[in-house]
């Protein structure tokens, strides 16, 4: 059945199935919950349910010399789809295409001998240890230093960051990818646009890969804030800042920051732990930002809710709607990276 | 080796293809290495050239040095003065060094005889190799280097060895700089005509030794870019070629080179094409060209450029303006990884569908699948690749490019992006349509994006990507594309109305057609995917034909009445069941589906004869399906059934158009149609049954009345029932199927057994008996 009539002889005389489906495969799920992948419908779902957020001594497996560069910056976040052909063992050769890459892009028409020192060096390493569940690929860090070619030696800078990581993501999605894809589905980028797009485009080239970018719904930074809040027992989370904006006339900026003990409380009221794996249901997460919102309600004669949440921090980290991300603290990194991979997988075209 | 040297012997070639491979494999000195080499290359051609004239010797006026008798070497003279070009050709290679040249009447007067044959009819494959050695080794002077070469028109091909000869006398380094210019464009111009180029390719070495040379090197660049292949692209040659680029600047023939070595070798050098600087290499062939052209028109071109499949990548420049990356059909590309093992040709090599064909088993797949979309010959190539991860690359590419653009993309700026955005959809498009089939990227974005899409935004493409949907279980038909259809439908204009019912038709066609196909062999069973496990049972086929039909049938009807029974609408509805009425017959699909009353009645009594006319034409098709579907029954030749209720359905149909069509009768017994005769009365219509006969149906009563006009000139008073009378009912039926009214004809030829009746009782108890 899978043959067609019109099969065709190859050179070699050997006649060619021709595929009924050769490109692709019928979507017959809701398609907003569907992967495509060969072989199988796999069904992803955002969950409605997630652990409580779990403090863990990150710096036990990850070196913390690796933990220190994820912690400082303002990451941007993407989507990217699995990489096809991306081996761990050939990151050196990566780093030297890379860097005569942005050459050549810099200069349109002049031509660059691969692995020539000019002007920029680029660095691959992986951070080993973050990957959480087996089938998560390790995460894959880069940098880049611009060499200005009259300067000293040390004049080196780093002028550009970002990483590939992917923590706890679906294991069933992982599974049914064909050996020669990598998913690293999260990436972070901390540096100039044009360096951003020359990297992105670079990863399309050598990997066939896409990226997009991930703005955060107001889903998500509900369920960072509930998550962070929840830590405030083992971690003093010091704040709880949230910001609106409302579209009224004028648009309204509202800027929300409550006391973390009152914000526990709140929690503390509505999610009671029961067993010992300590689920938080989604169900939880609106009736705790339905309570901030009640109380805000009551003082100001405002429907948060009319708005859109823009930001959500805690000292241990922050979230802005537009895609930027801020990790402060290395012991919930795990949880955050959780929530984002599940996230970017989520959005990734089907 | 011994090739070589059985082939050229003569011209002493051995030696040089030694230094050649030493060459190569020496990488740091070659300058000096290659100064060598010429030195010994011009050596060898001295020796060449005392065996070579020796050979033409024996050649041309052999008789006279041989033992054989006078008789043959006068009879050889006689044919040599009647041919005067071949005495002159005779001559002009015998001319030594050292020849007087000014005031040299014989020489002036041998070459232009020559130079007219060659202008006017081209010069054989020897005579092109005797003059270049003449030109070039300046034996007749440099005036008449420049001049020769000037008229060296090949008739049919060039031999490979005059060229490598030539390149010889390039290394000798007599020639002046003009003469050595004047070569290379020559050699640039005749390139296709050369018969083979391994040996040419054997001496890259010595070609590439020349880029350092700052007057050839553009005329260098573009030889060494035609005779590049990925074994001949060296890490010494990358650099040497960076050198010059560094002591030059950027030069577009310098990048050309350099971006085809980055094609071969990925991992050696790497350089971005700016966006203008697409279109290759300076036309050099000025000179010779108008002539080279006539002549090889003249000579059928037996030998001829083909230019016509090439990879198309000028066109991907055009849109450089673009504002998102998204949309951009990547270029093709290889990856760097080639060391991997897999060592396949690259489908950037490739500029026809015979050498693609010819190297089907051994192409590697380009870095960024979703390239392929951007031309026919990967095209093809796709059509014939099975790699899984290789579609999931190119469904991945595909996806996101459709939901960056059509889905996430926020509302500012989309207007001035949408010929862009069109621009994209064509392509994928085309790629559908050429490989008869839809992308499961496609498909998935359209489900999402029905539900958003406002029905006018690039509406004719994303039609055509919908009528592209692959057969789908009927379960999920009604979710994912009749609930967001129907809302677009009923909310939008008549002309949307009619692309949608346009679009479902030529779906439902791609499906019987992609089932006949698979039906032909055999099995019922239908795979929707090679790879998964779904499949559909010819069953689970027929519910979702059926419930497609049924979805047209409720929109088409609902529509009609909508839009007060508008005739375009109509007449895309009518296209449609025109369609389902043949699914047995032209696609062995055992399925019978009627028109609803809402479709139906509309068409009967429709004021529109071309409606009426394809009604007519449906009505005989379903009648010649379902008879073939009884005959076949009664033959207990098939495994299906066809319900009762569809011939049930077909003889109601029937029996209404035939009364109230040819019989002028209004009861239809057993008809849901029954109308109260007090209504009727009410309407105050004199006969009300013979309204809709087929003279007086308003579809027609135009040509009864011409028909009239033309019988009877003479009366004043119109007296229609007269057709009705003895012949005049015969002649005024052909009247109308001469006015092309196929579909009536055939209609009633069916129904009636023949067209013409005598008279009405006839007709009557004629068409009682078809029932």
């Amino acid at each position: 059945m899978e043959e067609r009539g019109c099969a065709v002889d190859t050179p070699a005389s050997r006649p060619v199935a021709r595929k009924n489906k050769s490109y692709g495969r019928s979507c017959v799920e809701a398609p907003s919950y569907f992967w495509q992948t060969p072989g199988q419908l796999t069904v992803l779902k955002l969950p409605t349910t997630r652990g409580a957020a779990k403090s863990q001594i990150i710096t036990d497996k990850v070196d913390p010399e690796h933990i220190a560069l994820l912690l400082r910056n303002e990451w941007k976040l993407s989507y990217v789809t699995p990489l096809h052909c991306f081996r761990h063992n050939q990151l050196s050769s990566y780093a030297k295409h890379l860097s005569s890459f942005i050459v050549a892009e810099k200069q349109q028409g002049v031509a660059v001998e691969v692995g020539m020192d000019a002007g920029f060096k680029v660095t691959f390493t992986t951070v080993p240890g973050l990957a959480e569940s087996d089938v998560d690929a390790e995460t894959v860090f880069i940098q880049i230093q611009s060499k200005p070619v009259f300067a000293a030696a040390d004049a080196v800078k780093v002028v550009w960051r970002g990483w590939l990581t992917c923590v706890n993501g679906d294991p069933e999605y992982l599974r049914s990818l064909p050996a020669d894809f990598v998913s690293l589905p999260l990436f972070f980028t901390n540096g100039p646009e044009s360096l951003t797009t020359l990297v992105k485009s670079w990863f399309g080239r050598t990997f066939d890969a896409n990226f997009g970018s991930l703005p955060l719904n107001s889903s998500t930074l509900n369920w960072l804030a509930a998550l962070w809040t929840g830590c405030h027992p083992t971690c003093n989370i010091r704040y709880l800042k949230l910001a609106w904006r409302l579209q009224s006339q004028p648009v309204l900026d509202i800027s929300y920051t409550v006391n973390p003990q009152d914000a526990w409380e709140l929690w503390n009221s509505i999610h009671t732990p029961e067993s010992a794996d300590d689920q938080i249901g989604e169900k939880e997460v609106q009736a705790f930002m339905n309570g901030l919102e009640t109380h805000f309600f009551r003082h100001f004669k405002i429907h948060l809710s009319a708005g859109r949440l823009l930001t959500v921090s805690t000292s241990l980290g922050s979230a802005h709607h537009d895609g930027k991300i801020k990790i402060g603290n290395s012991e919930y990194i795990t949880t955050l990276l959780t929530l984002l991979t599940e996230y970017a997988l989520f959005k990734m075209p089907t | 080796m011994s090739k070589y040297a059985c082939a050229n012997g003569r011209f002493g070639f051995g030696v040089w293809f030694e230094s050649e491979t030493a060459e190569a494999k020496e990488s740091t000195g070659e300058r000096q290495q290659t100064t060598k080499c010429r030195h010994e290359m011009a050596d060898a051609l001295n020796l060449t050239r005392s065996v070579n004239e020796r050979s033409f010797e024996s050649e041309s006026s052999a008789t006279s040095a041989s033992n054989r008798s006078l008789r043959l070497a006068e009879k050889e003279k006689k044919r040599g003065e009647a041919d005067p070009f071949a005495a002159a050709v005779s001559y002009l290679s015998r001319v030594k060094a050292g020849t007087v040249v000014r005031g040299n009447d014989d020489l002036e007067r041998n070459i232009l005889v020559v130079e007219t044959v060659a202008v006017s009819k081209g010069l054989s494959p020897r005579v092109v190799s005797v003059l270049l050695d003449l030109a070039l080794s300046l034996n007749a002077g440099t005036t008449n280097c420049t001049r020769v070469l000037k008229f060296l028109i090949p008739a049919t091909v060039v031999p490979q060895e005059a060229i490598v000869r030539g390149v010889s006398w390039l290394c000798v380094g007599k020639l002046p700089m003009n003469a050595q210019v004047l070569f290379l464009r020559w050699v640039l111009t005749v390139f296709d005509l050369i018969d083979r180029k391994d040996d040419l390719r054997a001496i890259y070495g010595f070609i590439f030794s020349f880029v350092t040379d700052e007057t050839l090197c553009p005329f260098i660049c573009h030889l060494l870019y035609l005779l590049t292949t990925r074994e001949l692209v060296h890490p010494h040659r990358v650099r040497k070629l960076l050198d010059i680029q560094a002591k030059t600047g950027r030069q577009p023939f310098l990048t050309q080179l350099l971006a085809l070595y980055k094609v071969f070798r990925p991992d050696l050098v790497t350089v971005s094409l700016p966006s203008r600087m697409r279109t290759g290499f300076k036309n050099y062939n000025s000179t010779w060209k108008v002539t080279l052209s006539a002549v090889q028109k003249r000579n059928k071109g037996e030998v001829s450029v083909d230019h016509s499949l090439t990879l198309d990548v000028n066109e991907i420049s055009l849109s450089r303006k673009r504002k998102r990356h998204h949309l951009a059909i990547p270029s093709l590309s290889s990856a760097f990884d080639s060391s991997s093992g897999k060592k396949g040709l690259r489908l950037q090599e490739f500029h026809s569908f015979a050498e693609l064909l010819e190297n089907i088993h051994n192409i590697e797949l380009p870095a960024q699948m979703g390239s392929m979309l951007g031309s026919t010959l990967a095209l093809h190539y796709l059509d014939c690749v099975q790699d899984e991860s290789a579609f999931l690359r190119l469904n991945f590419w595909l996806g996101h490019s459709l939901q960056e653009e059509f889905l996430l993309c926020p509302a500012d700026g989309s207007s001035d992006n949408t010929s862009e955005a069109g621009h994209f959809l064509n392509t994928l498009l085309f790629s559908q349509q050429f490989l008869q089939e839809g992308f499961s990227s496609t498909e998935s974005f359209l489900y999402k994006f029905l539900s958003v899409w406002d029905g006018c935004l690039l509406r004719p493409q994303i039609l055509d990507l919908l009528s592209d949907i692959p057969l789908m279980p009927s379960f999920y038909m009604n979710k994912l594309l009749f609930e967001p259809l129907k809302q677009l439908y009923f909310t939008s204009t008549l002309f949307f109305k009619c692309s949608v019912i346009e679009c479902l038709n030529s779906m439902l066609m791609k499906w019987l057609t992609w089932h006949s196909v698979n039906a032909s062999e055999g099995s019922l069973d239908i795979s929707l995917n090679s790879t998964s496990n779904m499949t559909m049972t010819l069953s689970g086929f027929m519910d979702s034909v059926m419930e497609l039909v049924r979805f047209v049938g409720l929109l088409a009807s609902e529509g009609l009445r909508l839009e007060n029974c508008h005739v375009l609408l109509l007449n895309q509805t009518l296209g449609f069941y025109e369609t389902v009425c043949d699914m047995f017959l032209k696609y062995s699909l055992p399925l019978i589906i009627m028109p609803p009353a809402g479709v139906f009645y509309p068409a009967l009594f429709s004021i529109d004869s071309i409606s009426v006319d394809r009604l007519g034409y449906i009505m005989y098709r379903y009648r010649k399906n379902l008879t073939l579907a009884k005959q076949q029954k009664q033959r207990r030749e098939q495994t299906f059934h066809i319900s009762r209720n569809s011939y049930k359905e077909f003889n109601r149909n029937l029996q209404t158009m035939v009364n109230s069509m040819l019989i002028s009768q209004w009861c239809i017994p057993g008809s849901e149609l029954e109308l109260d005769s007090g209504l009727i009365a009410q309407s105050r219509i004199a006969q009300p049954w013979c309204c809709f006969d087929i003279i007086h149906h308003p579809a027609l009563f135009s040509y009864a009345i011409e028909f009239h006009r033309r019988c009877w000139p003479e009366r004043k008073e119109m007296d229609l029932e007269s057709i009705k009378i003895g012949k005049f009912w015969n002649w005024y039926m052909e009247f109308l199927f001469n006015q092309g009214f196929d579909g009536l004809k055939d209609f009633i030829m069916a129904n009636t057994g023949h067209g013409s009746l005598q008279s009405q009782e006839e007709r009557k108890s004629m068409l009682q008996s078809v029932h």
